[in-house]
């Protein structure tokens, strides 16, 4: 596994118009790769749901930019044991054939979440891919402060400036603009419904993790060809 | 062994001539909408993408009811553009065959099988029923030659299959897009596609013929 809490500057990209046939693929983590939604399980499991629901929920809608939202439940569930929340995390069920293709691409997949990396480090065993998340200041074994927010869109330019053709795959609001900038985008409904903003950039939509695994399979097909 | 294929149907349009508000594929025609029917005459394909634009959410929760591993294809650009532009969306990164189907119409049960087992690509055709419509010229072989506005042996309907590769973009139809190939091998079918309120009432009819 690759962790990356930030965006790599200092590689040095190709020459423009050196594009090349290598594709990239860029998951959101929640409700994609995973079959739950990670903040409300730790927010139940903890039985703090209360305080976040109403949060969620209005983010959910697109009501609470995605940012102020996670800051908001990060305060809130920041006060937990961060090794409990990873150890809870790290049993989360998993979309087995979305992994399974993870695994079997590992150099070309490539997980965003603006998800804590101290909270998602057991998932991110398991998921065995290259991780770029958020990071916390840790103190007394709890997240004492944010110290950085992913911006998933950072992550397609930056393999768009290596050359890459990007592939991201998501579901909601944090998605869009990564989304927009990717190559091809792919909204996914396996958990939820898709964000409608998601829903008003994508180039594919599906439901089911089979007809995602076979457009992945697809895409890799046509890029090789 | 027949090449792998993907279905393309078109569902893209706000299917204006018809005059009910719709879009085509929620139209119903004896007790299911017209993207069911669809749906059932490719029950055994693997790759069935529906390419949406108009009122696609509806489109999506309609064929959800049917099944959950299609593949939905958004043509955003649908109000100013037509099927041929869906079809290229839908084809992009599908396999190395593609049937493109329009949303808007019906073909009998046992000719579309005759279509999916076709080794060949192909354009399918049918006997004239409308005045506006796009005709096909055939040769003794039933080999399409041309397509008209004007004139000609058959009615076009679809579906037509082609090497992928050869999907290009066109804001124009698909058969402006089929042109730079023929002669193509053709297909008789009994079909009946819905542009009008008389083409849906003849629709009706002709479910009501195969329907067990």
């Amino acid at each position: 596994m690759t962790w990356h809490n930030s965006v790599p500057t200092g590689l040095k990209p190709f020459a423009s118009g050196s594009r090349c046939a290598v594709i990239k693929f860029i998951f959101d983590l929640d409700g994609t790769v995973t079959s739950q939604e990670t903040l409300p399980l730790i927010a139940e499991f903890f039985g703090v749901q209360e305080e976040i629901k109403e949060l969620t929920k209005a983010t959910i809608a697109g009501n609470v930019p995605f940012i102020e939202s996670f800051i908001r439940r990060v305060h809130i569930l920041g006060k937990l044991p961060v090794d409990k929340v990873a150890d809870l995390l790290g049993t989360v069920s998993l979309y087995s054939k979305v992994v399974d293709f993870i695994h079997a691409h590992e150099d070309d997949c490539i997980i965003a979440t603006g998800n804590l990396d101290c909270w998602v480090a057991r998932l991110a065993e398991r998921v065995s891919s290259r991780f770029y998340c958020s990071s916390g200041l840790l103190e007394d074994g709890r997240v004492a402060k944010l110290t950085s927010i992913l911006k998933k869109e950072k992550v397609v330019a930056y393999y768009k400036n290596m050359g890459a053709t990007t592939v991201f795959i998501g579901d909601g609001n944090n998605d869009i603009e990564a989304m927009r900038l990717a190559d091809i985008s792919i909204a996914t409904g396996l958990t939820h419904w898709p964000a409608p903003g998601v829903l008003s950039i994508a180039d594919y939509l599906v439901f089911s993790e089979d007809a995602l695994c076979r457009q992945l399979n697809q895409l890799l097909s046509v890029a090789r060809a | 062994m027949q090449t792998a294929q993907s279905i393309i149907i078109s569902c893209a349009g706000i299917g204006s001539r018809l005059g009910l508000g719709t879009t085509k594929a929620l139209l119903e025609i004896e007790g299911r909408s017209l993207i069911a029917w669809q749906l059932e005459l490719f029950k055994d394909v693997e790759d069935v993408r529906v390419v949406i634009g108009y009122q696609a959410n509806d489109v999506v929760k309609e064929v959800l009811k049917y099944r959950s591993d299609v593949i939905f294809v958004y043509n955003h650009n649908y109000f100013d553009t037509k099927t041929g532009a869906s079809f290229y969306l839908g084809s992009q990164h599908a396999n190395e065959r593609v049937m493109e189907y329009d949303g808007d119409l019906l073909v009998h049960p046992d000719d579309i099988r005759l279509c999916l087992e076709a080794e060949s690509e192909y354009v399918a055709y049918s006997d004239k029923m409308s005045d506006d419509a796009v005709f096909v010229t055939v040769n003794e072989q039933g080999d399409v030659l041309g397509f008209s506005r004007r004139e000609g042996d058959y009615e076009w309907t679809g579906p037509a299959c082609i090497d992928r590769e050869k999907v290009r973009y066109t804001s124009g139809n698909v058969y402006n897009q089929l042109e730079k190939f023929l002669p193509m091998p053709g297909i008789k079918i009994r079909a009946c596609d819905i542009d009008t309120f008389e083409d849906y009432e003849r629709a009706i009819q002709f479910v009501r013929g195969w329907r067990p």
